[in-house]
């Protein structure tokens, strides 16, 4: 039996004053946790970072810092100043990263799901083999791929080679630099999104594919005008959780040369983490932050208008 | 429901199943090798010699670790972490869930948009700031600044508010008719009631926790307070000057041993907690 | 009646009091110096720090030193600077990269150590004993603020038995750019590279070799000046370009600091330039006889930096500790010590004196490798180091980067790393 939603303690009026203040009370003393550290630590942040961009800090501890206004964020795309040499190929590269591992991983994790969810033995090894890296820490995953992909004595080259094929160094060349980063992102989080296409997959009503047997319609059309329609909610989701990911996942260039070459590989929320410190950058660092809130900010927004419209569930 | 498919295997199914199978090998590569070279003595490269094994096995490689990061300091501080955040996650959502369930006041679809707020910044993008926050506090390197931020969870308080928005009512009646205050409903009628999503938020804060890096990096400083994700790191950083993989794969696979033999045991669990949060 | 209880009391309390005094001044807990160092290099460093701790604890009762590994030398920095501007307590004595220096002074971070060193029976002898090339990096504005301890130069290594085998006279090391080039050629095979030159990171380092061979280091005494695109270092940098851009010798792009020595064991790389920091872990790993040779001289001759880090002390630490520090930095810089860690590690022993002990006599009679670095010392000069230091060094490795993957020439990368640097270090012109 499904449960309606009206609530029903507030709607209560008996007992003393006490008790009727007590329960007015309540609710807000039940949500005061979590609403105060969601307070202190997202909110209030959001907020300290952005006042933090406008002010420049001078590296001796003697001086004081100053208002500035936008200059910081003008500074990063300035090829004049330090940080404005290497922060407009991060940013591209970000964007980048995030244009490529998310169509990837879905359209892959998708793929996968299908050609899961038929009747075939060994499940369970299938499953395993695509979500372990699920469950292990980023880093690691950046430890091991620093071992496939060095250039002499790492994995890839060494099995490439031994099949004539010319190999390039991954970690220190400029093009393929940022595909190894990728690769390693996409190899961790496909299995992610394939176990969420196939519980929705496994969700999905058979009538409709019956009736599209009936009328003839091969795979590509139950696919495209069936599958893919019903799926949208877990389509939307995924694309979500990965847009989201795509500028958190930054942990395996602590082991993947750490942006190198150049910075070419190099992501913004990393080249944040690597100048944290600095008193001379605490201006630049929170106006990266600004940048990626707002990035992401417009995303949520976009997918929010796009739910509003285009979603199709299944009534 | 399976899409059914009437009896014949055709090519296509052939041809599925061996792409599959490729694909789930070249998944598997990097975990297969990752013991290899761990037990491949030290300076043994594989491009002299085998390629799977080197002249013998040994675990020199996960000695050598030992010397390098203390690892049960490492594991006690991950414990502590991980059960330490979700143990106050749990409360924090419990409590807010069921306040945004069950109960009417003023302010409320304000108060839910704001805490939903979370869930659309990551706290992965708020280091920086929240860095700052921690050392204002004077908690940096401490156990509690480590935790903090985590103790509340936006997509928690979400789940939570759904589980027991699917809780009959008429259970929480039989329940107030009994005398019981919000405790004893929490107690008797709801939690009891939202086992299956406790599991699930469970499993993935513990997920979530254990592979943390970045901000405990950060954050910490001494042994007793760093995870093990820091110490792997410590272990890469050591052998980044010298490339000795043996010894970082070693480090890998102390790190991800956990997890990974409770995922090979409660497989369908984990896989089921991961879907879950899909779920809207 | 009362009175006389009272007074009993009194006397009582009075002998206890003065008793309890005592016990408590006999009872002193040690001082506590935290200690935090880093990894630079290959090979069971802690194992050598923490028997180096445990012995100067038991020779030491009044003083207990707990050594911190600490990752990186980038890593110690950021907990120090961390922890002290959380006003949390750092460490006491750490060792930090030379060219930390004056950020560290900037900073207010550590203290000058000439009191120390005046209130030694012999500091003047003490310091003296260190190789001057060692302090340059260690002194400035007329003060010593560190003491060397993990001090090297970058060095050449190549792989003997592949000299041999290609025609080339195994006991001489390539003696300047244009047989470096030659060798290498000779040496590169589809399976093999003639020469290695690490980039990624930080590059300036094992360029310096290139400038000050080449006439002009990157830096001269000034805190505050740069010569990043003086003709002599375009050229080096032309140089060090086309070794993989057009001669072929080595891999194109930014190749890995810590690859490289497993590389050159494993035989795919003849020639590698590394630090001697290295050289342990590499005749242990190496199944060949590894010859090391000076950085090859440009046109005005050998030329190399000094590289490594130094003791210091910190500011934020209480007096009683930074005294105790100061004995524990002693016990490191003996002679006998120094020589040990070279054995270890293959750092140069900082202090002459260490070379005139057995223990070195022995090993450079028998691996005469590690002598190679220290006599190089004499071609050394200051390592890149100034104000805003990591940034300077930073607007370097962008230069030298965008060069090597062939998107600027030379001259143009390395004007505008001049010009940028400029920008930066204005404020410290005064």
């Amino acid at each position: 039996m499904t449960a309606t939603t009206s609530p029903r303690l507030k709607t209560a009026t008996y007992g003393g004053w006490r008790t009727r203040l007590g329960r007015a009370v309540l609710p807000y003393f039940l949500i005061f946790p979590t609403f105060a550290l969601i307070l202190t630590f997202t909110l209030w942040p959001t907020v300290s970072a952005a006042m933090q961009s406008t002010i420049r800090t001078p590296s001796s501890a003697r001086m004081a810092p100053r208002f500035v206004g936008l200059q910081n964020y003008i500074d990063l795309f300035t090829p004049t100043t330090e940080v404005g040499q290497t922060f407009p190929r991060v940013f591209v590269g970000t964007l980048v990263f995030a244009g490529v591992t998310v169509p990837i991983s879905m359209g892959l994790s998708f793929l996968l799901a299908v050609m899961l969810n038929r009747k075939i033995r060994g499940l369970g090894f299938f499953r395993f083999a695509f979500f372990y890296p699920v469950v292990i820490p980023l880093i690691g995953a950046g430890s091991i791929f620093s071992f496939i992909f060095a250039d002499n004595i790492g994995l890839l080259n060494t099995v490439l080679r031994s099949f004539g094929v010319q190999t390039h160094p991954w970690l220190g060349d400029a093009t393929w630099a940022p595909i190894a980063v990728m690769m390693v992102a996409i190899w961790k989080q496909t299995g992610f999104y394939m176990i969420l296409y196939l519980a929705g997959l496994q969700s999905l009503p058979t009538d409709v594919y019956e009736a599209a047997d009936l009328d003839g319609a091969n795979s590509w059309v139950k696919t495209t005008r069936i599958t893919l329609p019903l799926l949208s909610g877990t389509t939307l989701f995924v694309l979500t959780t990965a847009a989201a990911n795509a500028f958190q996942m930054v942990d395996q260039l602590y082991a993947l040369g750490e942006g190198a070459p150049a910075d070419r590989s190099n992501l913004m929320l990393y080249f944040i983490f690597q100048r944290y410190n600095e008193r001379a950058n605490t201006g630049y660092v929170n106006a990266i932050t600004v940048i990626l809130l707002v990035i992401l900010l417009a995303f949520t927004l976009f997918n929010f208008i796009v739910i509003e419209r285009k979603v199709y569930y299944e009534n | 429901m399976k899409t059914s498919r009437i009896g014949r295997v055709t090519v296509w199914d052939r041809l599925g199943t061996l792409v599959l199978f490729l694909g789930a090998i070249l998944w598997l590569i990097p975990l297969v090798w990752t013991v290899l070279i761990s037990v491949r003595p030290p300076g043994e490269t594989i491009v002299t010699g085998n390629i799977f094994f080197g002249s013998r096995i040994t675990l020199e490689n996960f000695e050598e670790t030992f010397r390098i990061v203390d690892w049960r300091v490492g594991y006690g501080a991950t414990l502590i972490f991980v059960f330490g955040v979700l143990a106050a996650q749990l409360v924090t959502i419990t409590l807010a869930g069921f306040a945004f369930a069950r109960l009417k006041f003023f302010g409320k679809r304000v108060l839910f948009t704001l805490i939903l707020v979370q869930i659309m910044i990551p706290s992965a993008v708020l280091l920086v700031p929240n860095f700052s926050t921690i050392r204002a506090l004077g908690l940096y390197d401490n156990r509690l600044g480590l935790m903090l931020p985590y103790f509340g969870s936006a997509f928690g308080t979400f789940l939570m508010r759904q589980a027991f928005r699917q809780v009959p009512l008429d259970l929480e009646d039989a329940a107030r008719l009994d005398g019981c205050s919000w405790i004893g409903l929490l107690r008797h009628v709801y939690l009891p009631a939202s086992i299956p999503t406790l599991v699930a938020f469970g499993l993935i804060s513990i997920t979530a926790r254990w592979n943390e890096f970045l901000w405990p990096l950060m954050v910490t400083r001494s042994d007793e307070n760093r995870p093990l994700a820091v110490l792997l790191a410590q272990v890469q950083r050591t052998n980044e000057v010298g490339a000795l993989y043996g010894q970082t794969m070693a480090g890998v696979l102390i790190v991800i041993a956990t997890l990974l033999i409770l995922f090979i045991f409660f497989q369908r669990q984990f896989i089921n907690s991961f879907v879950r949060s899909g779920l809207r | 009646m009362l009175l006389k209880r009272l007074n009993v009391l009194l006397i009582v309390a009075l002998v206890l009091a003065a008793f309890a005094g005592l016990t408590t001044t006999r009872a002193q807990s040690a001082t506590e110096v935290l200690f935090y160092y880093p990894t630079a290099v290959g090979g069971p460093i802690s194992q050598v720090i923490e028997g180096y701790a445990a012995e100067f604890n038991a020779a030491n009762p009044d003083v207990k030193v707990t050594a911190v590994f600490a990752g990186g030398y980038a890593d110690i920095y950021k907990a120090v600077d961390t922890a002290l501007k959380g006003g949390g307590q750092g460490p006491d004595v750490a060792i930090f990269l030379t060219t930390d220096m004056y950020s560290l002074i900037d900073n207010d971070y550590i203290i000058p150590l000439d009191d120390f060193i005046k209130a030694m029976p012999n500091g003047e002898a003490y310091l003296k004993d260190f190789f001057p090339a060692f302090l340059l990096n260690s002194q400035a504005f007329g003060q010593t603020w560190g003491i060397p301890f993990q001090r090297s130069t970058p060095v050449l290594y190549y792989n003997k038995t592949l000299f041999k085998e290609n025609g080339l006279d195994p006991e001489k090391a390539p003696a300047n750019w244009q047989e470096l080039r030659d060798f290498a050629a000779k040496l590169t095979t589809p399976e093999r590279w003639g020469l290695l030159i690490p980039s990624e990171g930080f590059p300036y380092w094992l360029f310096q070799g290139f400038a000050i061979g080449n006439g002009q280091n990157l830096v001269g005494e000034e805190s505050n000046k740069v010569y990043f695109n003086t003709p002599s270092t375009v050229e080096a940098l032309e140089y060090f370009a086309n070794l993989s851009l057009k001669d072929g010798v080595m891999p194109k792009g930014i190749i890995k600091w810590g690859d490289t020595p497993a590389d050159f064991w494993s035989g795919k790389a003849a020639m590698i330039y590394h630090t001697t920091g290295s050289l342990t872990n590499i005749l242990k790993n190496a199944n060949f006889e590894v010859g090391v040779g000076y950085l090859p001289a440009g046109k005005v001759g050998y030329g190399a930096p000094t590289g490594g880090g130094n003791l210091y002390i910190l500011k934020s630490s209480p007096a009683e500790k930074q005294a105790a520090a100061w004995r524990w930095i002693q016990f490191l810089t003996t002679p006998e010590k120094q020589a040990d860690w070279t054995v270890a590690t293959g750092y140069i022993a900082a202090r002459q004196a260490a070379w005139q002990t057995e223990t070195l006599k022995k090993l450079v009679a028998e691996k005469p490798q590690y002598a190679v670095a220290r006599d190089q010392l004499q071609y050394a000069a200051k390592e890149l180091s100034t104000h805003r230091g990591s940034d300077v060094q930073r607007l370097f490795a962008v230069a030298v980067h965008s060069v090597l993957l062939g998107e600027k020439d030379a001259k143009t990368a390395l004007d505008e790393a001049q010009a940028a640097a400029e920008a930066l270090l204005a404020e410290f012109q005064n």
